[in-house]
């Protein structure tokens, strides 16, 4: 499968330093590079858990023994201890010599090449594979380090792209310097800008968005329905105990104790140190604290966004979001979980910044109203479809929230009035729809409308509409789905503000310096060309946006308009900044 | 067809294609055997420790049965597709209705299936896959000629609407 490239390369400039030039994007998709193997360690970093038991089971079969040797009574004959411990540690050096053969057969079969256009790996001993990976079709790239390899200064570098499970290409482990020049190389000739060979890949500037404090990560975990849970089991565990006499409630729950300890130190783990940056190659994620991870989704590759709220985040007004990307869905579902978070707690203010991050363009007028109808609201206020009231026999509790909005550039779906959830799908990602209608819905004359995404922890679907409105939904979001997509950016997003330009090339010897590392704006002339391809018409008309206001920071020559955009952009806030206000019952 | 539907599973201009009735005899014959395996094990209960009465226990499942090959028919006369100009839509089911619309540029790729005794009577199964899990657009009961040529043919508008993710 060949990907039309929209952009056309037009002749290379003829660059100083650049004596080939830019070569055709439609070569024969070959690794040009050469073959490297991963740091010699990485057996010891992935196998550091079997090393650990092996010496612990060493010791202790050694300590047990040598124990008796002191005294004689009851133990066996000395001499046939002797030969036992022998044997015994005759037979774990040879184990330990066949794993280390297995390690080091192993890490040597496995090789990566880094071409313009493809990765390949090759791994496996007896069954061998030989993985090719497209770069445009690149969905994240995540540099993983978890604790033994950032002890060691290693990183793992895993290209993310959508298929099925174990579809993605996982660099394990490099050195941290190195994975992060692969970073950038591969982000760069995803992007479309040609890096030569032993060139270096600048770093594309990026603006930090907004971090989450570890207090607030503290008090979201205690605000959570765990803690709540844990509080009644405690509560009524010493009530058990005080009025039987008898500890054994206590001891009883110590396992699930276990079990939430776990969870609440996973997930605090995990949202330590959330940070997100805005950059030309798209969103950058950093988070975790015995395991980091710095996630890049690159624009566009967001394929929906859901805002929640539990019951008790209400009074400081929390939202944490989770997104759905199609490389993250075969990930491993506890992998999954850790990369498909966009923000684990934040403000409304926050949340509604990240939310204009990724889907930059809200397609209304009064987008700050819309949001705060589908975030707290109910009814049909700001152009909200509802759900009927015939629609609470089947939904008691919130049928007031379920409903929908279409804007120009996304479907927006609400629900649920303990736990609010919002979730927000661009026009361009919905992949298929579907209504569907029990016995009882009809009934009632209500159906459901879903909407198809890629697989992750979004799902977005709109409950019990009435049915005229939801076939009506159906007709006209179908109608939105199938040529939203034409005019959306091309899957190498610097490629589309080249073509715009006509005279730049993605081809960083032909803009000179390439993007440079830090995000000073360059006076005057460079940004001219960016704001008028930001505001050109085509793309920001209908569909584009997730990639026009990202692009717009992709020029090659330096800009980055993006990176200063927001300010005067509003996003889905209010144009003084400020957030739509609740409009709760 | 949805005569007393109110349209909502009837989107206007849509000129529905319904599947071969042969669909009907191949889901029958394979209810039929579903339902008959189960009888064994009661037969062989009764005989083995002589008690008769151990085979009306299968009774619940005759009647399931009958009402299945009953519904069967009607259930197939459900199905339906539509190609139009930039999407397919796909409609099923009698009590638990869904339509489902997937545009082609979405597309992924497109299966063609067919067991043994869909073979015997002449009917494919197409499903069309798009990146998402939840995209249930498959189209059972086509006869292998017209099941090619939509293949080919949501294949080539595919082509045609591509764009990635």
């Amino acid at each position: 499968m060949t990907t039309p490239d929209p952009a056309p390369r037009p002749a290379p400039a003829p660059a100083p330093g650049d004596p080939r030039g830019a070569g055709p994007v439609e070569e024969a998709p070959e690794a040009d590079g050469t073959w490297k193997r991963m740091h010699p360690v990485t057996p010891l970093v992935r196998g550091w858990a079997v090393l650990a038991v092996l010496l612990f089971f060493v010791l202790q079969q050694g300590g047990g023994d040598l124990l008796p040797f002191g005294g004689d009574e009851g133990g066996p004959p000395r001499e046939y201890v002797g030969v036992a411990l022998l044997i015994q540690l005759g037979l774990l050096g040879v184990g330990a010599l066949l794993i280390a053969a297995w390690s080091y057969v192993t890490w040597r079969v496995t090789r990566f090449r880094v071409g313009d256009e493809v990765v390949e790996l090759r791994t496996g001993v007896l069954n061998r594979q030989h993985r090719r990976v497209r770069l445009d079709r690149l969905q994240a790239v995540d540099v993983v380090q978890p604790l033994v390899a950032r002890l060691t200064g290693l990183s793992e570098l895993k290209l993310e792209v959508a298929g099925g499970s174990g579809s993605d290409v996982s660099l394990a482990y490099l050195r941290s310097a190195e994975a992060q020049r692969l970073r950038r190389t591969l982000l760069a000739r995803a992007a479309g800008v040609r890096v030569e060979e032993g060139q270096e890949a600048p770093e594309a500037p990026e603006r930090e968005v907004l971090q989450v404090p570890v207090d607030r990560l503290v008090g979201s975990m205690l605000r959570s329905g765990w803690t709540v849970a844990v509080a009644l089991v405690v509560v009524a565990a010493v009530v058990a105990v005080v009025a039987t006499g008898s500890p054994g409630f206590l001891v009883g729950g110590l396992p699930a104790a276990f079990g939430v300890a776990a969870g609440l130190w996973g997930s605090f783990s995990r949202g330590f140190g959330f940070r997100i940056a805005a950059s030309p190659d798209g969103l950058r994620l950093r988070h975790g604290l015995t395991e980091t991870r710095a996630q890049t989704v690159p624009p566009g590759r967001v394929q929906a966004i859901r805002l929640s709220q539990p019951l008790l985040w209400r009074g400081p007004d929390w939202w944490t979001m989770q997104m759905d990307v199609a490389g993250y869905a075969s990930a491993s579902s506890e992998d999954a979980g850790k990369a498909t978070v966009l923000l684990p707690v934040g403000t409304r203010e926050e949340a509604v910044r990240v939310l204009s991050l990724v889907v930059p363009d809200p397609g209304v007028d009064d987008a700050a109203a819309v949001l705060g109808a589908g975030l707290t609201g109910t009814g049909t206020a700001a152009g909200w479809v509802d759900a009927p009231r015939s629609s609470r026999w089947l939904d008691p509790v919130a049928w007031r929230r379920n409903g929908f909005r279409v804007t120009r550039t996304a479907l927006l779906c609400r629900r649920g009035r303990l736990t609010r959830q919002l979730d927000v799908v661009p026009h361009e990602r919905t992949q298929s729809l579907s209504l569907e209608q029990g016995p009882l819905q009809r009934r009632l004359g209500v159906a459901t409308v879903v909407a198809h995404a890629t697989p992750g922890p979004v799902t977005p679907r709109v409950d019990h509409l009435a049915a005229p409105a939801a076939a009506a939904l159906l007709a006209e979001q179908s109608h939105r789905a199938a040529t939203a997509r034409r005019s959306a950016g091309p899957e190498r997003w610097m490629t589309a503000l080249a073509a715009e330009q006509g005279a730049g090339t993605p081809d960083p010897s032909a803009g000179g310096a390439p993007v440079p590392t830090t995000g000073e704006e360059p006076a005057g002339p460079p940004a001219a060309p960016a704001d008028a391809a930001a505001a050109a018409p085509e793309g920001a008309a209908e569909g584009g946006a997730t990639t026009t206001d990202l692009d717009a920071g992709a020029t090659p020559p330096a800009v980055d308009p993006s990176l200063e955009r927001p300010g005067d952009h509003h996003g889905w806030a209010r144009p003084d900044g400020r957030p739509g206000t609740p409009e709760g019952p | 067809m949805a005569a007393r539907d109110d349209g909502v599973f009837d989107p206007e201009g849509v000129a529905w294609t319904r599947v071969s009735p042969r669909l009907a005899t191949v889901r029958r014959i394979g209810s039929l055997i579903s339902h008959l395996v189960l009888l064994v094990p009661a037969v062989v209960v009764a005989v083995a420790t002589d008690t008769p009465w151990v085979v009306l226990l299968w009774l619940p499942l005759a009647a399931h049965l009958v009402l299945r090959l009953v519904v069967i028919g009607r259930q197939v006369a459900a199905l339906g597709y539509a190609e139009r100009e930039d999407d397919l839509l796909v409609r099923r089911g009698l009590l638990f209705r869904s339509l489902v619309v997937v545009p082609y540029g979405r597309m992924q790729y497109v299966d063609v299936s067919a067991g043994p005794v869909d073979r015997r009577f002449g009917i494919a199964t197409v499903q069309l896959h798009t990146a998402s899990a939840g995209t249930d657009a498959s189209i059972p009961g086509l006869p292998p000629a017209e099941a090619e040529r939509l293949r080919d043919r949501l294949a080539s508008r595919g082509e045609a609407r591509l764009a990635g993710l």
